[in-house]
């Protein structure tokens, strides 16, 4: 049986993007620095807005940061 | 990792709206355990006593006022003006989940005050019983003082784990 999962590259993005602190992130997009760790565990999926307020935050199109894969249960 | 460096990498991760969630939860223990304390050290004379009553709940009252205030002046003063910071919507649905514990404990507590009521008022066995005055009010504060208890715990606990989806 799977089951889909929202999966996201943001810790990689951010250590490539001079490697921006989860902080900055969180002041750039408007939320706390707690939802930038549950977002990034996997434990949170964002709102739309916020999900686009990431992807402008690296210039990157929603699905490179964003990924809707199935996940073997 | 040794234990101190656990405990330093958690005090790191604790964000300023967990340390007001603890505060709120502290200043409700106390006051919960207060008002628990005077009615086991009272004397059947008082609790049978309307004045004494309403001193003790002006008390829980007044003392759970200045708690507060006094906690969130001291946030205050060691917050970089995160206190006037709306939250987002993560923490919203975090609040949301709370206030649905606290919503169902304050209703189940009525519930057991009103049945309790009839209970005394009809004179049916427990109520002669148990021979607490004023027993339908003590539940219904108990029931809030419970349901704080456990709104702030919630929204600690799903705060911590991210797991908020129910």
């Amino acid at each position: 049986m799977s089951e889909y999962a929202i999966t996201n590259s943001i810790r990689t993005l951010r250590f490539l993007r001079d490697e921006m602190t989860q902080k900055q992130l969180a002041d750039a997009i408007g939320v706390t620095r707690q939802t930038v760790m549950a977002i990034e565990a996997n434990k949170y999926s964002p709102t739309l807005e916020v999900a686009f307020k990431i992807s402008l935050v690296f210039n990157l199109p929603l699905e490179e940061v964003f990924q809707y894969k199935t996940k073997d249960i | 990792m040794t234990r101190s460096e656990h405990f330093k990498e958690l005090l790191q991760s604790i964000s300023f709206r967990e340390l007001t969630l603890s505060i709120d939860l502290l200043v409700s223990v106390y006051i919960s355990y207060f008002y628990v304390n005077s009615l086991m050290n009272a004397s059947t004379q008082q609790l049978s006593s309307v004045s004494w009553l309403s001193g003790l709940l002006l008390q829980v009252l007044i003392y759970s006022v200045i708690l507060i205030v006094l906690s969130y002046l001291l946030l205050t003063f060691i917050s970089d003006n995160e206190l006037n910071q709306p939250p987002d919507v993560r923490e919203k649905q975090i609040n949301l989940v709370g206030y649905k514990y606290k919503a169902i404990i304050l209703q189940a507590g009525i519930c057991v005050a009103i049945f309790q009521y009839q209970i005394e008022a009809n004179n049916w066995g427990p109520a002669i019983e148990y021979n607490i005055p004023y027993l339908p009010m003590h539940i219904m504060v108990g029931a809030f003082l419970i349901a704080e208890i456990v709104n702030y715990i919630a929204q600690l606990y799903k705060g911590r784990t991210g797991d908020i989806y129910e």
